[in-house]
């Protein structure tokens, strides 16, 4: 180019081409185009790179379909149009917002990523298969859920607390000194909806029915003979217990299935707890008016 | 003197019951978790002398259930925030804590239940959870835009949103898709087989059937006898006509899947659950009757969206009508406009109507209560520790409308009438109660109890209500210790028919005993039902008083025991009530030719509302527009005299 301009104009050229050449040799002239030219080319290069949005052959299907879903019909080319631009515009409109970092401080944004999070670990923390030797332990250690409430059989005569006067409590006491002088026959009460003689209930149910006084009787009675009178919200009753059982303890092997389901949730959960406390080792909380530990 | 002592002990039963029920503070145990261990499952062994179990009584025992219940497989307790599994409802109802959707703890004050069934809605099963869940296809569905959120203005907004779009059927078919309705119904039965437990607590596989014609409730649950069910429930998208449900069960039956369905909320039908036609206008016959029948023997009458006995306008001389009545379509604040054939009285009046003058009987239905619960809270409908039934809609007592506005501590002047509030949560009752005579606590002995009809209801307490009916009992049977025996040999119980009469009336053997942790009894009643030239009437008549007062045999009116409740500390009156009513009772106006149901209603003295004890808590007055004080009471299924076989 320089020779061009030199031979285009050659009468006034000479000393424009002598400063020219002089520019040309000073390296700071050199340092200051090769800067303008890498410049426009990362400009340029740049402008071919800008973020892509992409709305790919999987994607226009979905917003077909779910226009047609609420529409009951499929969309026509303009309406199709519309939605692709919709979706378009939304994508843009997130990306900024991303971008200028609006999604902080969104507590739905907050929430939803956390549950995200925690589905996500949720997946990855499931516990191997336990051997047989860790769910003997595990059971032995929770063996208390494994225990049934102890159960008792007994008979009972009724004194309803509708008698009048007080009578109920005097014909049950006068019941029970003819029960205890002749010890065949037994004392006769009044009807009763619940049962008049119970087989290996349990004193869990007895609790619920009754009431905490009439379990300690027929939890201490002697066996086979009768006890009372005990009140209840009912009236009064003599109770004569037959046979009582102490409570069980169902056998790991009885069990397994349901020992196995609770270790593994025992697993799961110390497993997400876990999770939580290296996230806890990973940032440092800060809490206004608590101090920092 | 004996009361006292018997009052106190009550207390104490009932304060031990208590202890850690609501609002807890703390995690909730176990919330929405997998399966906790089910622990001690039959773990006392069984003694194998007998092919009973322990509890077994041939003269049946009592047991006390839920047969409606929802947990997050429902669509619309998902929307409301609830999280707890099938297996949380059974832990509730076996007396454990679980986790409510505002973060409190919940738990039944009254103990634990003997049975359950959840009852989630076989629409959409599963699918909210999916919805919400970003590992699941359903996820990317716009529908999902702003469903769950824990605002209860926006929980309203979603909830609406789903009913309309379901109702227009435009609900996306991915919400319905098989395998995710299939995953929800797999979980439901293993929950059911992890947590039966014979003897103890008995499970039953069911769903919720959910048909609304514009909105005009037809809904109905669908319990399974045994772990054989179909593949999938049969749902309202399929067909809203319940006469196709029937038609299914009946071929559900022909291979081995015993099932029967129980409607609810007729209340909210706008008179369409007991039209006397066939849901597409033609009219009923014989084959429809037994279709019906045979598949619904039993009728929910009362829950916490109100009570479906009897509406007051249809019985003006039942001073008792007035109980815990919503008048509004289920799911929306739009008014009934139709009682009759919405009430359960008046359709037990049609059925034996339409007996005598075209031979069949559509509507003779035995009663339970159940709570519809979508907390998976099972029978929770004690007043005193109520917290409604939709999670985070109506968990506060402010959501409720029991305390005033805004925090305040009166009530403005002008209070919104309750009937025409935005929420229909006040109009909403603390009741529904299942009751079942069973020779034992197990699935095979309750579902006979159920199929039979030997069932009652109650508004929430644990009352137990006996009936017979026979020509030959003996006139001292009340006053036997082996009555019961002697009315099983001699008589019917409830559910059943009486054959008909050699010229003798027949006598009713009434027997009620309170729930020691609620009231006194206050008055057993029979309503009895009849056709008589060519109409069909009804009577209440009181049959047992209270307080030895003298029963009126002309007006059939026990005079008032004049038991009332302090208000300001919802303490009843002391020494008013009995344990027990017992009586044998000879209807004076039986005719041996007039067709009539008889049914027993026992009445508990007042006692505070649930809005009460949410006011009294708060420190605040009661809601002046909401009645203060209820009489608790319990239902037993009718039986009926049939003149001609």
């Amino acid at each position: 180019m320089a020779s061009i301009s030199s031979e285009t104009s050659p009468e006034r050229g000479d000393g424009a081409m002598r400063i020219f050449r002089r520019v040309a040799r000073e390296p700071l002239v050199h340092f200051l185009l090769i800067g303008a030219v890498l410049f426009v080319g990362l400009e340029s290069f740049q402008a071919m790179r800008r973020p892509v949005v992409r709305i790919d052959a999987q994607d226009l299907e979905q917003l077909a379909n779910y226009w047609q879903i609420q529409m009951q019909r499929p969309p026509n080319k303009d309406e199709l149009k519309h939605i692709i631009d919709d979706r378009i515009d939304e994508e843009l409109m997130a990306r900024e917002a991303l971008r200028l970092g609006l999604d902080k401080g969104d507590m739905i944004i907050r929430r939803r990523l956390a549950q995200k999070m925690a589905f996500a670990t949720d997946d990855t923390a499931q516990a191997d298969e336990p051997t047989d030797a860790q769910l003997k332990a595990y059971y032995s250690k929770t063996a208390d859920r494994y225990a049934a409430a102890s159960r008792v059989s007994f008979q009972q005569a009724f004194f309803s607390g509708d008698r009048p006067n007080g009578g109920a409590q005097k014909a049950a006491a006068q019941a029970m000194e003819r029960a205890e002088e002749d010890g065949r026959a037994d004392p006769a009460g009044d009807p009763f909806i619940f049962p008049l003689a119970y087989q290996d209930v349990s004193v869990q149910d007895l609790l619920r029915d009754y009431g905490a006084a009439f379990v300690k009787t027929v939890s201490t009675a002697p066996l086979g003979a009768w006890a009372g009178p005990v009140v209840t919200p009912y009236g009064f009753h003599l109770v004569k217990v037959t046979a009582r059982s102490a409570p069980t303890q169902a056998s790991f092997e009885s069990v397994r299935p349901q020992v196995r389901d609770a270790y593994l949730a025992d697993r799961r959960a110390e497993a997400n707890a876990a999770f939580l406390k290296s996230l806890h080792k990973r940032y440092r909380v800060i809490v206004a008016g608590v101090p920092d530990s | 003197m004996e009361r006292k002592v018997g009052r106190r002990t009550a207390q104490i039963l009932a304060s031990a019951a208590l202890v850690g029920v609501l609002g807890a503070a703390g995690a909730a145990p176990g919330q929405g978790q997998k399966p906790p261990a089910a622990p001690a499952k039959s773990a006392a062994p069984v003694p194998a002398k007998s092919a009973h179990l322990a509890s077994w009584n041939p003269d049946r025992n009592a047991y006390f259930g839920d047969l409606h219940v929802h947990t997050m497989l429902s669509f619309d307790a998902y929307i409301f925030n609830v999280r707890a599994t099938p297996d949380d409802a059974y832990r509730f109802a076996r007396g454990e804590a679980i986790g409510h959707a505002n973060g409190m703890n919940i738990r039944l004050a009254g103990g634990p239940l003997d049975f359950t069934a959840v009852t989630d809605h076989s629409e959409y099963m599963g699918a909210m959870r999916e919805a919400n869940d970003p590992s699941r296809p359903l996820h990317n569905s716009p529908l999902v835009q702003g469903l769950f959120s824990p605002d209860p203005a926006a929980i309203s907004a979603a909830f609406n949103k789903i009913v309309g779009l379901s109702q227009a059927n435009q609900m996306p078919k991915d919400f319905s898709a098989p395998d995710v309705a299939g995953r929800a119904w797999k979980e439901v039965q293993e929950a059911a087989a992890r947590n039966n437990d014979p003897g103890r607590f008995t499970t039953f596989v069911a769903y919720e059937y959910t048909s609304a014609p514009d909105g005009r409730n037809l809904h109905r649950n669908v319990i399974f006898r045994t772990p054989k069910v179909p593949e999938l429930p049969y749902t309202a998208l399929v067909s809203s006509d319940p006469e196709n449900l029937w038609k299914t069960m009946d071929q559900w039956r022909a291979k081995g899947i015993d099932v029967l369905a129980i409607p609810h909320n007729s209340n909210g039908s706008d008179g369409l659950m007991f039209e006397t036609t066939r849901r597409d206008g033609t009219p009923m016959d014989k084959a429809y009757a037994e279709l019906r029948m045979r598949n619904e023997p039993l009728v929910e009458i009362t829950q916490i969206k109100g009570t479906s006995e009897v509406h007051p306008s249809l019985a003006p001389n039942d001073e008792w009508a007035n109980f815990e009545i919503m008048e509004r379509y289920i799911g929306s604040n739009k008014q009934v406009t139709k009682f009759h054939g919405s009430y359960v009285r008046e359709a037990l009046k049609d059925g034996i109507l339409m007996r005598e003058q075209k031979g069949f009987n559509p509507f003779k239905m035995g009663f339970i209560g159940s709570s519809d619960t979508h907390n998976a809270a099972p029978g929770s409908v004690e007043e005193r520790n109520y917290f409604s039934k939709v999670g985070r809609s109506d968990g506060t007592a402010a959501q409720r409308g029991s305390v005033p506005p805004g925090g305040a501590k009166t009530w403005p002047a002008v209070v919104p009438d309750s009937n025409q509030a935005l929420a229909p949560f006040q109009a909403w009752g603390a009741s529904g109660l299942a009751g079942v005579w069973a020779e034992e606590n197990s699935r095979e002995a309750i579902f006979a109890a159920l199929r039979r009809k030997e069932t009652f209801a109650t508004s929430g307490p644990r009352i137990r209500v006996r009936f017979f009916a026979g020509y030959d009992f003996p006139d001292d049977l009340a006053k036997r210790a082996d009555l019961v025996k002697t009315a099983y040999a001699k008589g019917v119980p409830m559910g059943g028919d009486l054959r008909p009469s050699a010229g003798k009336a027949p006598k009713f053997l009434i027997w009620g005993l309170r729930d020691p942790n609620s009231g006194y009894l206050q008055r057993a009643q029979i309503v009895k039902g009849w056709v008589e030239n060519g109409k069909a009437r009804e009577q209440v008549f009181d049959v047992a008083c209270s307080d030895k007062l003298a029963l009126n045999k002309t007006t059939w009116r026990c005079p008032d025991n004049g038991a009332g409740v302090n208000l300001a500390t919802c303490e009843p009156d002391r020494f008013k009530g009995d344990v027990e009513l017992r009586t044998l009772w000879t209807d004076p106006t039986f005719k041996p030719k007039q067709r009539a149901f008889y049914y027993v209603r026992i009445l508990e003295n007042p006692s505070c509302r649930w809005s009460t004890w949410d006011a009294l808590r708060n420190g605040t007055p009661p809601n002046p527009t909401l009645a203060k004080t209820i009489m608790e009471r319990a239902w037993s299924s009718p039986i009926w005299y049939e003149p001609t076989a």
